[in-house]
């Protein structure tokens, strides 16, 4: 149930989410049973699958225009711009209701045991308060709830087995798979939130290719197509439009009362409310408590640890290619998802980093995209005869694989408030600090060096690599850390169940929370973590503020 | 938006970015009628006419008549165009590039459909699961890869 802002009241609600991306939708589900009064705000609005660029001829312009994944470069009024002069990648997102899995690419990696436990197992980062057995039920409820298609028996992974066949591997999956096998490395088809086949009303995937022009077919699992379809049949409510400039907080008892928001027509509104959660995202919900100032909390909302918007963490990119003798059909399928290796995902002392990457076999992309350098990359390959060349005898031939680095936490990357820019509504936007560390250059090289291997072992005649020592600028999809999880209150923001240690009817659900990164798409874990985070809600309801 | 010989100019430039293919079976950009793209083009440059129109400045300036010179000569003076006049030289490019792939009729030189993607896709033949079982398994033969 959608609503302007106006036609509702102050009323005070239960619980009042903020952000209807992915963990929003997916807290909300989780919330619905007890039949609290639920309110969720969003900036953004719906989008119609009708609307959907992928059913126009010009779709590949969509890409750098309304549905770029860059809201510096899409510009619309529900988006807020970011400042990322001083990082050398940039976040991208959707703002509107299923947040970024709108435009995502729906790879569905769950994280590692690993993962959780890298101080233990390789003295790096923390620990996670919670770890992989936990959060074990909540992959599995979540999976379910959304949809995914992949092959069991993993020997990367702890056994499970996903509800749907896999999607097709493409051409260059097949031929890559060949080159892993020969290597004796590990591979494995991917694991997508992308149906297979037909499930529970919704389409199966047409391989079209575009799937970060939104998903016309209904097949990619956004929050969108699974958790809003329940909720607002629930009649759950929605407030579009409504941007949330700040958690207030009641001085005498230190809980947060409600929020501060811009209504659609840019006028303030109060809305209060017993429990406040924040979706937000990892640059999103930073912000948001950094813009949340009062005498008890001069620093910023929950900050008393001073982390709030520090130990900022992406997954810093390359890529390698290689030049096949035959067209690899890259356009067609599921954008980033065929097939992962993670042969050298987990710690090795032999090698001069800690931790690992992913290599991921994503297909290609549409000639435009690969003429501007590719997804996420804004280098143009160049004019003249070379150009004749490229499109001709290279683009038809090409696949490749993409380094996808486990970024440690670190306290200088983070975001702030700019001090100058601000949102349609004169909030100040999100100004990001971030530089590579050393061991992620290490990393990349190695990746790029194992990349050429796995190419030339599957038959490439040519590999294509920049060698530059450059990441992909609009790499920043995962923004994670900047609200961490843990038991300690003078370094963590949120305990293990996302409550706030300062302020305890506030919690954050979203990516911000994580202790660490992995090496793979987050949004799996972020939703089963909003899932874990709903289930200890309710379990502890009686004592919740104690 | 320009003159007859702004235009004429236009398309041997961009003729010039985007060749045409040797076999004459896809056509350079300037044939391609690319130009008529830019001026519904402000959504991806901030001021595409005023670029364009800057780099035919700047190749008229070096090169009056542009259309007698052979192909290296066109070259040439285009590669001093763009280092005179790098930012809208390269905004030319790029949109040359959008206005070019994003017609239908050159998709499906490169091996992509004309048609919008939605709903028809692509069929693409999908792994049948005894040849995926096969090429799976050296890597389950292989054991856990795990720490837990």
């Amino acid at each position: 149930m959608a609503t302007g802002a106006g036609e509702t009241g102050k009323d005070p609600v239960d619980v009042l989410i903020v952000g209807a991306g992915a963990s929003g939708a997916a807290i909300a589900w989780s919330l619905l049973e007890t039949r609290m009064r639920i309110l969720c705000l969003e900036q953004g609005k719906h989008i119609s699958d009708r609307d959907f660029p992928s059913r126009r001829e010009d779709y590949e312009l969509a890409r750098y225009g309304d549905f770029s994944c860059d809201p510096n470069v899409r510009m619309l009024k529900q988006d807020y711009p970011i400042n990322s002069t001083e990082s050398c990648i940039t976040p991208v997102n959707w703002n509107g209701v299923g947040g970024s899995t709108i435009n995502f690419l729906a790879h569905w990696p769950r994280m590692r045991p690993s993962d959780f436990r890298t101080r233990t197992l390789d003295g790096v980062a923390e620990d996670w308060p919670v770890d992989y057995a936990a959060l074990e039920p909540f992959y599995e409820m979540n999976d379910r709830n959304v949809g995914v298609s992949g092959l069991g028996g993993n020997p990367a992974y702890p056994p499970y087995r996903p509800e749907l066949p896999p999607i097709p591997i493409g051409r260059l999956g097949w031929k890559l798979a060949q080159g892993f096998n020969r290597l004796g490395w590990h591979w494995w088809p991917s694991d997508v939130a992308i149906l297979s086949r037909d499930h529970e009303g919704r389409q199966k995937c047409v391989n079209a290719g575009t799937c970060d022009l939104g998903c016309a077919a209904g097949a990619k699992g956004g929050a969108n197509f699974t958790y809003w379809a329940v909720l607002e049949r629930a009649r759950m409510e929605l407030r579009t439009e409504c941007r949330v400039r700040e958690v207030l907080i009641d001085p005498n008892t230190g809980f947060a009362t409600g929020v501060l928001y811009h209504g659609p027509d840019g006028q303030l509104q109060e809305q209060r409310a017993e429990i406040v959660i924040l979706a937000c995202n990892g640059v999103g919900t930073p912000r948001l408590l950094l813009n949340s100032k009062s005498k008890q909390f001069p620093d910023g909302l929950a900050n008393r640890s001073g982390m709030v918007g520090r130990n900022l963490m992406f997954h810093p990119l390359t890529g390698v290619s290689g030049v096949f003798d035959e067209p690899m059909k890259g356009h067609e399928g599921p954008m980033a998802c065929s097939i992962l290796s993670q042969e050298f995902y987990e710690t090795d002392t032999n090698r001069d980093f800690v931790r690992g990457y992913g290599l991921h076999a994503g297909r290609s992309t549409t000639p435009m995209t690969y003429a501007l350098g590719g997804y996420g990359i804004d280098r143009p390959i160049p004019w003249g005869e070379d150009h004749r060349e490229i499109m001709d005898n290279v683009y038809p031939f090409v696949a490749g694989l993409t380094v996808v680095t486990e970024d440690l936490p670190e306290e200088h990357n983070c975001v702030s408030l700019d001090p100058n820019l601000t949102d349609g509504d004169g909030i100040p936007a999100p100004k990001i600090t971030y530089r590579l560390s050393e061991n992620t250059r290490r990393m990349l090289r190695h990746g790029e060096e194992r990349a050429k291997e796995v190419l030339l072992a599957a038959g490439a005649k040519k590999v294509l690599c920049s060698d530059d020592g450059n990441v992909w600028w609009r790499a920043g999809w995962h923004q994670m850390g900047t609200c961490r999880m843990g038991n300690d209150p003078r370094a963590s923001v949120v305990n293990g169940w996302g409550r706030c240690h300062d302020v305890k009817n506030l919690f954050i659900v979203d990516g911000s929370i994580f202790v660490t990164a992995g090496a793979v798409n987050p949004t799996s874990t972020i939703q089963a973590l909003a899932l874990h985070i709903g289930d200890n809600i309710k379990n502890n309801i009686a004592n919740l503020f104690d | 938006m320009w003159s007859g010989t702004q235009r004429q100019l236009l398309d041997l430039i961009l003729d010039e970015l985007i060749p045409p293919g040797s076999d004459g079976r896809v056509p350079g950009a300037g044939a391609a009628g690319v130009a008529d793209f830019f001026p519904s083009a402000a959504r991806y440059a901030p001021d595409p006419v005023g670029a364009i129109t800057t780099v035919l400045a700047a190749v008229a300036a070096n090169s009056p008549d542009f259309a007698s010179l052979d192909r290296a000569g066109r070259v040439a003076v285009l590669k001093e165009a763009e280092s005179e006049e790098p930012d809208s030289f390269a905004t030319l490019v790029r949109l040359t590039y959008m206005g070019y792939y994003s017609r239908p009729d050159i998709r499906p030189l490169f091996g992509v459909g004309a048609h919008a993607v939605h709903p028809e896709g692509y069929p693409v033949e999908n792994g049948e699961a005894e040849r995926l079982a096969e090429l799976t398994e050296p890597v389950r033969a292989r054991g856990a890869i795990h720490r837990d």
